[in-house]
């Protein structure tokens, strides 16, 4: 009877096997694997959906892995064994570090052009980074970057808010403190919020507040080379300093550091353009209780400078077994899709890489991106290395010295040292 | 005769040869595929410079040597030994508290006890870290009413280098102590009552019962578990990688996953094996150590 | 006299008891409730409103069903797998004079010292020698190697009485005979006790099946509860309907075969229960 049983089981788990794996007839599958959460996350989704509705040729199966580390390493594992998905999400700023370790697979001429893309549909800058030797190996989807979120009520009340709706007094380190101390005594518990307790987000605003002052993170193989130390211990001893003055939250995991500022106990807010939905949603709900507005990051230091960097799509090289023509050239239908339908993709508070959307009408008048969008005139992108990107021993640094820094448990001036000495042993 | 009866005994011990080869060929087969050559090839592999897949030149020592200047190997060498610090003794000892608590109880209610302490053994790593990331949840977590009462603000455990590593200690024991409780229940039954009933003819009261009978007559069991746990928790992985992704500030990177590391999220197949080969080196040792424990428990 | 600290005792046991389990009622009834009611503050031990919604959700929006049938699968060929061949080998080291024999039983006492975790590496190298990455097969076949099976196996078949092994011979049994009609049917307990507790650490693995596993298709429901995000933001009660759901199987063969269970958890320590 066990035996028996057994048969059984066998034989439905066959029966089972062979009824998911049985092809779909004349469709193109698209295995499609992505990284986006959150209002990134939906946004996709309904892409997807809508794309698949509007061509029954191809289909698209998605599945959403974990952002960071874990996805990159999935990513990079399976093209090493010849197998993972046909088209994939991918960060510029890790292009150099993917193609290193032989993730990706170039994009040929003849394939853009049948997709009807060329260089002139993409920033110069984006487009620089989606290349590395030459080849083009990524298709730029986004530009995304960092802002500050405000509460016009809070601002208000401080006198921070010119009649424009706009902040003022924000710029330079000195004004910006000064205006700190002046939220938290209007009745924010914290003059802003950000993530302290999270790598990512540490990196980014550090990034910012070191090119702010002219300062470079790699270059010549060199990290943090001459007066750039000194600079990076500034810019990791101001987030120190309003942590340290109780202006800024101590330990705030990502969400926690979003409730804050949703809550109305944080005035400010410093976090990706991605969270834009999540104050659009609830303000629309009218869960928000105040006027929410959002502006490039103030100049701290001497210039104008954002941390950047942009999602884009890739086809892993996958060894031994490359992505066929005919898929190929239904993920190049995708993208190309995808990029003509970028607007929705902006509403997720990204300014989409393609410059048709970009110039149009109707992103011109979306906002807030249109408030924000001049940020884009002096982004910076992560340096191009093979040790930079996300989920690389540049963010693990940050994570790992940067952060501990902001949050009191180091030394600034040492953290930046350690820094440098770490991740130039891991250079040569 | 006895030509004949020779040729019949050497068929036969012929026949039992092949029928022998034929039950240990699949075992045989599997474990020299599957643990001869991979143990070997991990040897090779860790004097090579090879990425995961494919091949790499010979290096000689240099992974060795670069093992002296890793920092994240060498704090990942002392995480472990705190990780297992925090939950062998710990966890042997529960075991034998809850143990000598079980044993007193009869019938269903000992079931029920028994079958408390025990089911979480039983449950998936990824569902046990589950339930307890849910629990801790800063926000909303159950446990956080407990943890309230040490730190007012509650504590996000798995985010705080001073909390991550203890917590994940006490998750693991959590989940893993009902072993313990079940060895030391047999371990329990296997001392025979005519002892307690001498000592309480003698008027012996309940420590001094454990001292002198309990204590000495459980020795072997603890042993046992003791060694058991050493080497198990040596291996730790799969908690840390769920629950505090080896953060914060590298504060909970354990051995393995120092392997896992540079073998899959950074390509360096060679070198991940090289820290592999310390870790085997590392559990051979102790398990030699276990053997002669268990040598003596079977030779009263 | 003794009565008080008695009842006292047991009450301790109860409590502690109680509370160690708690864990487990407490993520149980969190999917019992509406998302809006597991974020509310208090501690509430019954939903207000009970609803499997979180459960429909998990079946409808991940692959779930897929994830099971690999972990069946996988679990049940590495039990099937392991119980033979040891069960065959413990009884040619047991029973069968052939040469090598002392020598492949140290061989596999010796295993004991080697943590497969140490061979991650070479294992992934092997399996996609085989093409096995991303497959049953390849899921399947590293935890292969559990050599406390045939040491167990050992051990039961060298206390049946020579008697029984030499009246079969005498009746003319073969040596297959003998383990199949002989042997095994005199160990059923223990084979029992030796498919149970194998069957639950297959179904428990992680570390393996997490690297071996990379697609949704390929996952175990182990691994894929943790793995794969749906994108509807941080949802308690639907990660927790995913954990309920893949602890279900072990959580019921353990009810089911309690006795079994602990037995073969024993016999795997080396403690004869």
């Amino acid at each position: 009877m066990n035996a028996k049983r057994l048969r059984s089981l066998a034989a439905a788990a066959v029966l089972a096997a062979m009824t998911l794996t049985s092809p779909a007839m004349a469709k193109t599958k698209i295995v499609w694997w992505d990284f986006l959460s959150g209002g990134d996350g939906v946004r996709m989704k309904a892409l997807i959906q809508q794309f698949n509705a509007e061509n029954p040729d191809i289909e698209i199966d998605g599945t959403t892995l974990e952002w960071g580390t874990p996805f990159y390493t999935k990513v990079q594992t399976s093209a090493a064994v010849g197998q993972g998905p046909d088209v994939m999400t991918y960060h510029l700023s890790r292009l150099p570090l993917g193609v290193s370790t032989g993730t990706l697979r170039p994009f040929s001429d003849a394939e853009m052009a049948a997709a009807g893309l060329s260089q002139s549909d993409y920033f110069p800058s984006d487009w620089a980074a989606a290349h590395v030797g030459g080849k083009l190996y990524a298709v730029p989807l986004d530009i995304h970057s960092i802002i500050l979120y405000y509460n016009k009520d809070l601002l208000q009340k401080a006198g921070l808010l010119g009649a424009d709706g706009l902040p003022k007094g924000l710029d330079g380190i000195s004004h910006f403190n000064d205006a700190l101390k002046a939220l938290s005594g209007a009745g924010a518990q914290y003059g802003v919020s950000f993530a302290t307790a999270d790598g990512a987000t540490i990196w980014r605003i550090f990034y910012t507040m070191l090119n702010q002052q002219g300062g470079t993170f790699l270059s010549d193989d060199k990290i943090m080379p001459g007066d750039s130390l000194a600079k990076a211990a500034t810019a990791t001893a101001a987030m120190a300093n309003w942590v340290a003055q109780g202006w800024a939250p101590k330990q705030a995991e990502y969400p926690a550091s979003i409730a804050l500022f949703t809550s109305g106990k944080a005035a400010m807010h410093i976090n990706g353009v991605w969270e834009v939905p999540t104050m659009v949603d609830l303000a629309k709900s009218h869960k928000l209780g105040f006027a929410w507005g959002a502006v490039q990051i103030p100049v701290l230091f001497d210039h104008a400078a954002t941390w950047a960097d942009s999602h884009s799509f890739a086809i892993p090289d996958r060894r031994g077994n490359p992505v066929p023509a005919d898929k190929v050239a239904a993920v190049m239908k995708v993208i190309s899709w995808v990029e003509q339908h970028s607007l929705l993709w902006a509403n997720a508070g990204h300014i989409p890489a393609f410059r048709p959307v970009t110039d149009s009408e109707a992103f011109r008048k979306l906002e807030p991106n249109a408030t924000y969008a001049t940020l884009a005139k002096t982004a910076v992108f992560d340096p191009s290395s093979k040790i930079a990107g996300v989920a690389s021993p540049v963010y693990d640094a940050a994570n790992n010295f940067v952060l501990p820094a902001v949050n009191g448990q180091m030394a600034a001036g040492d953290a930046v040292k350690q820094m440098r000495d770490e991740l130039q042993a891991d250079l040569q | 005769m006895r030509a004949g009866d020779s040729a019949g005994a050497h068929r036969a011990r012929r026949r039992q040869r092949l029928q022998a080869l034929v039950l240990v060929a699949p075992f045989c087969l599997a474990y020299l595929v599957l643990f001869i050559y991979p143990t070997l090839k991990m040897l090779q592999l860790s004097f090579t410079s090879a990425p995961l897949i494919g091949d790499g030149a010979f290096v000689g020592l240099a992974n060795y040597r670069r093992l002296l200047i890793d920092h994240l190997f060498q704090e990942s060498v002392f995480h472990t030994g705190y990780f297992v610090l925090l939950t062998v003794l710990p966890t042997t000892l529960l075991g034998l508290a809850i143990a000598l608590m079980v044993t007193r109880l009869r019938g269903w209610l000992q079931s029920l006890v028994l079958a408390c302490f025990f089911l979480p053994y039983i449950l998936p790593v990824t569902v046990v870290t589950l339930i307890w990331q849910w629990l801790l949840d800063l926000q909303f977590g159950i446990a956080q009413h407990a943890i309230r009462l040490f730190d007012g603000d509650g504590v996000a455990v798995f985010k705080n280098p001073a909390w991550a590593m203890p917590m994940v200690a006490f998750v693991t024991i959590w989940w893993t102590n009902g072993f313990n409780v079940l060895l030391f229940i047999a371990g329990l039954r296997n001392i025979s009552p005519d002892y307690y009933d001498a000592a309480s003819l003698d008027g012996a009261g309940r420590l001094q019962r454990f001292r002198h009978i309990t204590w000495p007559l459980i020795w072997p069991v603890t042993a046992l578990v003791l060694t058991i746990q050493l080497i198990l928790q040596l291996k730790i992985f799969d908690q840390v990688y769920l629950l505090t992704q080896g953060g914060p500030f590298n504060s909970t990177y354990v051995l393995v996953q120092v392997i896992y590391r540079q073998a899959f999220v950074l390509n360096h197949g060679g070198y991940g094996a090289t820290i592999a080969v310390v870790l085997f080196a590392i559990i051979a040792v102790l398990s030699v150590l276990q053997y002669q424990v268990l040598r003596v428990r079977d030779t009263p | 006299m003794r009565r008080l600290p008695d009842l006292l005792l047991t009450l301790l046991a109860v409590i502690a008891a109680a509370l160690w389990a708690f864990p487990l009622y407490w993520a149980v009834v969190t999917t019992l409730k509406p998302e809006y009611e597991v974020v509310q503050p208090g501690i509430a031990l019954l939903p207000k409103t009970w609803t499997i919604g979180a459960y429909v959700y998990v079946l409808g929006h991940t692959n779930i069903a897929r994830w099971y049938l690999n972990s069946f699968a996988t679990a049940l060929a590495v039990t099937v797998l392991v119980v033979g061949m040891s069960a065959c080998c413990g009884y040619a080291i047991s029973q069968l004079r052939f040469p090598g024999r002392g020598v492949l039983y140290g061989l596999i006492l010796a295993s004991f010292m080697v943590p497969l975790q140490a061979l991650i590496v070479t294992h992934f190298v092997l399996m996609n020698d085989f093409g096995l990455i991303n497959s049953w097969g390849g899921v399947v076949l590293p935890q292969l190697i559990v050599p406390v099976v045939v040491i167990v196996y050992k051990q039961f078949f060298d206390q049946i009485p020579r008697e029984f092994r030499e009246a079969a011979l005498v009746d003319g049994a073969g040596e297959f005979r003998l383990f199949a009609q002989v042997f095994l049917p005199m160990n059923w307990g223990v084979t029992t006790a030796l498919a149970i507790i194998t069957f639950i650490g297959a179904w428990n693995a992680f570390l393996w099946p997490f690297l071996v596993a990379s697609t949704d298709q390929a996952m175990t429901v182990t691994v894929g509860i943790v793995q794969v995000h749906d994108s509807f933001g941080v949802q308690y009660a639907r990660n927790l309907a995913g954990a309920v759901l893949a602890a279900l199987p072990v959580a019921v063969a353990y009810l089911v075969f309690q006795r079994r269970v602990t037995e073969a958890v024993m016999l795997s320590a080396g403690i004869k229960g």
